[in-house]
């Protein structure tokens, strides 16, 4: 039975050598025989699973670690008397000596013969090592699987260390201390040399090398960071890489051209990302990349920029796009910022800026000088009152320019911004506040003038401008004037400009399109806000209805009156007067009582009579009327010397028709002098001399003669109705000269608006503060200021002199007290 | 309702549940464990119950359904896990017992798991590992398809503009119409089929002939040319041209997870059953006998009828040997290493060989095998005549070897397990090596509870060389035979303690461990040691084993300071002595060899004056068994 059992379980019947040393012996000579076999190529005809038996007999016999070393031996063997042998013999002189100097040509040409020869020997050598290897682990790949329990490294690692050891760094020649590795390093670092000179190299060969270099390790665990390629070979690359851009770097900088410099970065770039990718090894290409950028491009890119006359400044005046975009390029690449770019922007931006600033200031100082000695300019406009249809004073066409040109320098930025800056957020915000800096340059001061030049030009357009253009062809016009408001800070005095102005298209009737007038206010209620639009609704609303109560009084009129009577048709805008501009407003100019003028008798009848029905249906309120603002159209009868009457249809200003219809009262041929005229109808003496001038002086509508005949009217000059008119139309229009045009206002009445300004500044200032302090009660003084600049900076900046002033004020009116001295802090007294 | 992924509520349960009974009754699905009256089923669930490995490993050789449910609707997983059986369970488990979580039968095993060990596993094998254990052959044959390098195709078939690079044997195997043209015209290399079918069909058709999984939705509609309707006419057509009439309903089954996984089990297990059909039709009735000498000189041509491209040489062993065999097992190695070199005559005077031809295609299961195939070395060319490739073990476990690559079937007896372990180990075939491991593990008989199972079967179980197992294990390097070892001498150490072949052991592991210098442990000793303590805890659980042995503390000491003892050949004069000192009333012995529990029992309760009952005897049992360890140690100056 037990007999049975033993037989039943047994220990392998065959394989088991164990203290058999000859047959050790006996196993080994057969396979190392084979693996030498192996090693020259002549393995087709050895059986794989004679091999493979007679390894798997030592090691089930427990000889699998002299199995390993024996084969370990046999290889260091083989490599040390064949492989070495023939890497060495392929190691010229040329080689070694050139080690240190390059660049000879003739030697160049030669050094890299050799060293193509040497490459080639190496990558063969060790090609075969890794084929032979790969048989000889096959074969031993149960040894591999037993050994791998003692931790020892597979035979094929083993194997690699070896070559690494014995063929890599063995030295070349006995007595040298240079290895072959050094050799290989220093060719394939010359050959990349060569092409980056222009040459054309062997990639495919460097390739191969490199791959040997990513196949060994340093150490026997194969972490991946001890690569051979990464612990020696990419170190001295980079070292030569970064010495070769530093060269480049100065050689670019001499030869002094920003767009050479630029595109050759740009070049470099991607050949070194080719390089990694072809020649050398992908995982190198980010610190390829940083070498550039730090030796080639960073340290570099601000001279460049600056480069006198190819520099950035250049190419934006030159409209270098494409190097500008190279340009942009190579900064984004070393710095996010892009610091040096965007100062060397910025700073052409406000050169240019300034630039249209002088020219518009020097345009409209042109012209004062071109017209005469008068110093005022708003009388230069009375030179030639005739000349319809073109913006009358070089002033307002300076404003306009200037508007136009900042929109071209916008326009320009834009394009550049867009097509060569990538639409680079950053660059984007720079170029925005370079031109908001140079538009609100020396604010204040009486040289800028932005807010006033902007709402002109919207004005110009609004009145002539969009004349036959497309809603599109508007909306653009609109959406640039709107960007050029963006840059602007004192929202405030841009409202104040444009308020005026759009008071006189609407009361003149001057406006081409409303809808264009709403579009307006609706694109600058999106930009600016609801607050800042509020008033000029205001006004539109006034006017519609106005319509509505002309109407409303016409029918009013034709129900009450007596059919016969000379009917005065009356059309009213009625204003609410705080939403209108005061200056049109006010009855007090040079801070004394301006009567209302005296109207004819019949004019004062309707006024009379329109006032019974308004104030009828609005109790309460106070009617105040601006005669300045008015037009009439009247009916006037020119008696010829020959017999013949003449009738035109003349348009006046009320002022106009009022000074006519006095005329009416008047004999035939009799005269009138100005002192007679002011006396009668109390028309203010600055109206009255326009009016008077219009009338007599005006080449085209000279309604009335004066005596003497001058430019000038003088309190004593005679004025009689001129019964020659002429005029080739049935219907004359009789400009009000300057009153209806808007134009750039002069010193004295910019004084005046900055006053209005000053003044509306300081309420919004004292009603900032109370809001504030309402809600917070108590606050220390730098906080208040800050919380005030910030409410406030959305309508303009407010001068902090200005702040405190108002804050004194407040707290002697008691609104305010000071509660702390350290830190001073106020409170609110309700 | 099974892909619900989150635990269902009890009513919900018995819906799916109820849901699930009657369309099992419909016969729309297949019950995963249908209920099982046979007579080995239930012997099954009893070797469950008692944890006897040996017979659940006889029963699912046998082909027992292991996942069918008894009247009480147990599994044998589930009795084996509420019995704490873990080898029984491991067992199952690795020969396709399903546990599935969001089951009844599932939930139920993990539930009733008797500690966290075994549930533990359970987890392990929850179903994305408990998957069809012919999932790898499957995988294998399926790899064929696009595997490039080795070559392995021998007819290239085409269909439309389409051609696949396909092998003769599988297609004859499993394609009854491939099987009759190819038996006509053996030697064809290319065989185009009618150009009407769609690229798609036939691509499917070919991946299910070759085990692939049908796909989940077919490529049709726009950009592909076909229509649905199209390809699976192309698909009707092409399963009746080559004759696969399941080809439809796979593809039709491949919606609902659970019809289709069954519907996989059962195609797989077809389709091997084919595969098997055809490897013993052809491969093992074409076997060759030749004498050894002449092996070498056998030619196959490269067409043959049976499209074998290698032919697997194994070499018979004289049978006289086997009476040298029957010695010890340390001279065994010695006396065969001469077989080394073939051609040993015997006294018979010539030795046979047996030539297996094989089809690399399949041999490539093997790591051996395929690394052989992907060198350039010898048997890697092609040459007009087979190449013979020498297998270095017996012709049946050539055989053994071959069945399981084919077919992935390993049912082999314990007295080939030793030489298919080896065999596998050398040809890198894990799976068979660990089913080896299983077959020596499972039919030696291991534990406490498999040494009584084995006492009530009445044989005696200790009919296998526990010390060539060893070595084996150590030589093959399986944990799981060294482990087992470990626990067979453990439990029945008294045997074994005192003969010179266990320190000699000892030694040797000792020595492997210096070799490794991994610990300073002896690993066997610690293994015994800690098997030894489970042998004994079980019985000392409850008792409080600690202070059952402070009790017993003084005695050993004693023990110990009989240190003239140190011959370990004298076993028995150790053990009188030990007797001796521990105990004041120990008289003399029984002479046996090895004392067995009995009679050490049986003295005691003769003396008398110690407290004679069981758990006494097996402390001081347990004592002697260590200091005898410890003393093996001093005496092979060994630390531990």
């Amino acid at each position: 039975m037990a007999m049975r059992a033993r037989q039943k379980i047994r220990a392998p019947r065959r394989g088991l050598t164990a203290g058999k040393t000859d047959d050790f012996e006996t196993n080994w000579g057969s396979l190392s025989t084979s693996l030498k076999k192996i090693h020259t190529k002549d393995a087709s005809d050895i059986s794989f699973e004679l091999l493979y038996r007679n390894a798997y007999g030592i090691v089930l016999s427990n000889r699998g670690s002299d199995l390993y070393e024996r084969t370990k031996t046999l290889e260091k063997e083989w490599l040390d008397s064949q492989v070495k042998a023939g890497v060495t013999a392929a190691i010229t002189s040329s080689l070694i000596l050139a080690k240190e100097q390059v660049d000879v040509l003739d030697q160049a040409n030669e050094r890299r013969d050799a060293g193509e020869r040497f490459l080639v020997a190496i990558k063969e050598a060790w090609e075969d090592h890794q084929l032979c290897m790969g048989m000889i682990t096959d074969v031993l790949m149960y040894m591999d699987r037993v050994l791998a329990e003692h931790r020892k490294p597979p035979i094929y690692v083993a194997a690699m260390v070896l070559f690494r050891d014995h063929v890599l760094r063995s030295p070349i020649r006995a007595d040298s201390k240079t290895t072959v590795y050094d050799v290989l390093e220093s060719t394939v670092l010359f050959m990349i040399q060569l092409e980056r000179s222009g040459h054309i190299i062997d990639r495919p060969l460097i390739r191969h090398c490199i791959y040997m270099l990513e196949g060994l390790y340093e150490t026997i665990a194969e972490e991946e960071s001890s690569k051979l390629y990464l612990t020696v070979f990419e170190p001295a690359f980079l070292e030569a890489s970064k010495k070769f851009y530093q060269a480049e770097g100065r050689r670019l900088l001499e030869t002094g051209d920003a767009a050479t410099f630029c595109n050759t970065a740009t070049e470099r770039l991607s050949e070194e990302i080719t390089r990694c990718t072809d020649t050398i090894s992908l995982s190198t290409e980010s610190k390829i990349k940083d070498i550039l950028d730090n030796e080639l491009i960073r340290n570099n890119i601000t001279e460049v920029i600056n480069l006198e006359g190819t520099g950035v400044k250049t190419m934006l005046d030159n409209d270098r796009i494409d190097v500008l975009q190279s340009v942009y390029v190579i900064s984004a690449r070393v710095d996010d910022k892009k610091a040096p770019l965007i100062a060397a922007v910025q700073k052409r931006i406000v050169e240019m800026g300034k630039e249209i600033n002088a020219s518009a200031i020097a345009a409209s100082q042109a012209s004062i000088l071109g017209v005469g000695k008068k110093s005022e300019p708003n009388t230069s406009g009375e030179k030639k009152p005739a000349e319809k249809e073109k913006p009358v004073n070089q002033q307002t066409v300076a404003a306009i320019k200037w508007v136009d040109d900042i929109l071209a320098l916008k326009q320009k930025f834009d394009n550049i911004w867009l097509n060569a800056f990538q639409s680079d957020q950053v660059m984007q915000g720079a170029i925005s506040s370079s031109f908001s800096e140079f538009i609100n340059l020396s604010q204040g001061s009486a040289d800028s003038r932005s807010s006033e030049y902007l709402s002109l030009f919207f004005d110009e357009n609004l009145k002539k401008g969009i004349k036959g253009k497309t809603d599109s062809e508007v909306d653009a016009l609109l959406e640039n004037g709107i960007t050029l408001l963006r840059y602007i800070k004192d929202k405030d005095m841009f409202e104040a400009y444009y308020k005026k102005h759009l008071s006189r298209r609407l009361l003149m009737k001057r406006s081409v399109s409303m809808d264009a007038e709403r579009q307006m206010i609706s694109k600058m209620k999106m930009e600016v806000g609801n607050q800042f639009t509020q008033r000029l609704e205001a006004m539109f609303k006034d006017m519609t209805i106005s319509e509505d109560l002309s109407s409303g009084y016409k029918q009013h009129v034709r129900r009450a009156s007596d059919p016969d009577q000379k009917k005065i048709e009356l059309d009213i805008n009625v204003l609410t007067s705080t939403m209108w501009p005061l200056e049109i407003m006010s009855n007090v100019k040079n801070d004394k009582v301006q009567l209302p003028c005296i109207f004819p008798k019949e004019i004062e009848s309707v006024k009379q009579s329109f006032e019974r029905f308004y104030l009828g249906k609005h109790n309460g309120r106070k009617l105040s009327w601006q005669s300045s603002m008015g037009t009439a159209d009247i009916r006037a009868t020119f008696q010829r010397s020959n017999g013949k009457t003449q009738r035109h249809e003349l348009n006046v200003s009320t002022y106009a028709m009022i000074i006519l219809l006095l005329f009416n009262d008047v004999p035939a041929r009799g005269s009138l002098t100005y002192t007679e005229i002011q006396e009668r109808t109390r028309i203010p003496d600055h109206d009255l001399i326009r009016n008077l001038q219009s009338l007599a002086v005006a080449p085209k509508t000279r309604v009335l003669k004066k005596e003497p005949m001058s430019k000038d009217v003088k309190p004593t000059d005679k004025f009689v109705f001129n019964h020659d008119f002429q005029s080739p139309f049935l219907k004359v229009r009789i400009g009000v000269v300057s009153g209806s045009a808007n134009k750039v206002e002069n010193q004295d009445q910019r004084k005046e608006t900055e006053k209005k300004m000053g003044e509306e500044r300081g309420a919004s200032i004292e009603a900032a503060i109370v809001r504030i302090m309402k809600q917070r009660k108590k606050l220390p003084h730098s906080q208040l200021m800050t919380e005030v600049l910030t409410q406030l900076s959305a309508r303009f900046v407010p001068d902090v002199n200005m702040i405190k002033k108002r804050i004194e004020s407040l707290i002697d009116r008691e609104y305010l007290e000071r509660v702390e001295e350290d830190p001073p802090t106020y409170g609110y007294v309700a | 309702m099974k892909e619900e992924p989150m635990v269902l509520r009890k009513d919900q349960l018995e819906v799916s549940l109820h849901n699930e009974k009657k369309l099992i009754k419909e016969g729309t699905i297949k019950d995963d464990n249908p209920l099982d009256l046979s007579e080995p089923f239930r012997q099954l669930c009893d070797a469950c119950r008692k944890g006897d490995l040996k017979v659940c490993q006889e029963r699912i050789t046998e082909g027992v359904n292991i996942n069918a449910r008894d009247p009480y609707d147990y599994t044998p997983l589930i009795l084996a896990s509420l019995c704490g059986h873990y080898e029984v369970a491991q067992l199952l488990l690795e020969s396709g017992a399903l546990c599935e979580r969001d089951t009844f039968q599932g939930e139920r095993c993990l539930y009733n798991a008797l500690n966290d060990r075994i549930r533990n596993l359970l987890l392990e094998y929850d179903y994305s590992k408990s998957t069809d254990p012919l999932q790898p052959l499957a995988a294998h044959v399926t790899s064929l398809l696009t595997r490039e390098t080795p070559k392995t195709s021998d007819i290239i078939v085409a269909a439309a503009d389409e051609s696949l690079h396909l092998h003769k044997f599988i297609l004859a195997a499993r394609s009854p119409y491939f099987r009759n043209k190819l038996e006509a015209a053996p030697e064809t290399t290319t065989w185009r089929l009618p150009a009407n079918i769609a690229p798609e069909a036939f691509g499917t058709a070919i991946k299910y002939l070759y085990f692939g999984e049908a796909p989940r939705d077919l490529r049709s509609g726009p950009g592909t040319g076909f229509t649905e309707s199209e390809v699976f006419a192309g698909l009707d057509k092409i399963a009746k041209h080559l004759e696969i009439n399941t080809l439809v309903d796979s593809i039709l089954d491949s919606g609902d997870r659970r019809l289709a996984r069954q519907r996989r089990t059962m195609e797989v297990a077809k389709g091997r059953d084919q595969l098997e059909e055809w490897f013993r039709a052809n491969v093992l009735e074409h076997k060759v006998t030749v004498e050894t000498s002449k092996a070498d000189d056998v030619k196959w041509d490269r067409d043959n009828a049976i499209f074998a491209d290698v032919l697997l040489r194994a070499d018979e062993l004289p049978e006289d040997l086997k009476e040298v065999l029957g010695d010890a097992p340390e001279q065994t190695d010695g006396t065969n290493s001469g077989n080394l070199t073939n051609g040993h005559l015997d006294s018979d005077g010539v030795t046979k060989s047996i030539l297996f031809p094989c089809h690399r295609a399949m041999l490539l299961r093997s790591e051996f095998f395929q690394t052989m195939f992907a060198s350039s070395f010898r048997e890697a060319h092609m040459k007009d005549h087979l190449h013979v490739i020498n297998v270095d073990c017996s012709p049946e476990v050539l055989e053994i070897v071959l069945t399981f690559l084919y077919t992935e079937r390993a049912d082999f007896s314990l007295d080939v397990a030793v030489d298919v372990l080896f065999a596998a180990d050398m040809l890198f075939i894990e799976k068979l090596k660990t089913k080896a491991a299983v077959v020596i593990s499972t039919l030696g008989s291991g534990n406490m509870s498999q040494a009584e199972a084995a006492r009530t079967r009445g044989t005696e179980e200790d009919d296998l060389d526990i010390y060539a197992i060893i070595r084996a294990a150590w030589l093959t390097r399986v944990q799981r035979l060294e482990e087992f070892a470990a626990r067979f001498l453990a439990y029945r150490l008294e045997a074994h303690i005192d003969t010179p072949e266990f320190s000699e052991l000892i030694q040797e592991s000792a020595s492997r461990i210096q070799g490794r210098q991994e610990t300073d442990s002896i690993e066997m000793l610690d293994d015994i040691r800690f098997y030894l303590g489970e042998r004994f805890r079980l019985r000392f659980d409850d008792a409080g084993i600690d202070e059952m042995m402070e009790d017993e503390t003084p005695q050993p000491a004693g023990g110990e300071t009989n240190g003239d003892v140190d011959k370990v050949t004298e076993g028995v004069e150790a053990i009188d002595f030990a007797k001796d000192s521990a105990a004041p009333a120990a008289v003399t012995i029984a002479s046996e060899q090895a004392p067995q529990e009995q009679d050490l029992a049986l003295i005691r309760t003769l003396d008398g004056e110690i407290v004679v009952d069981e758990f006494d005897k097996d402390a001081i049992n347990y004592q002697i068994l260590m200091e005898k360890l410890d003393r093996i140690l001093e005496d092979l100056n060994l630390d531990a």
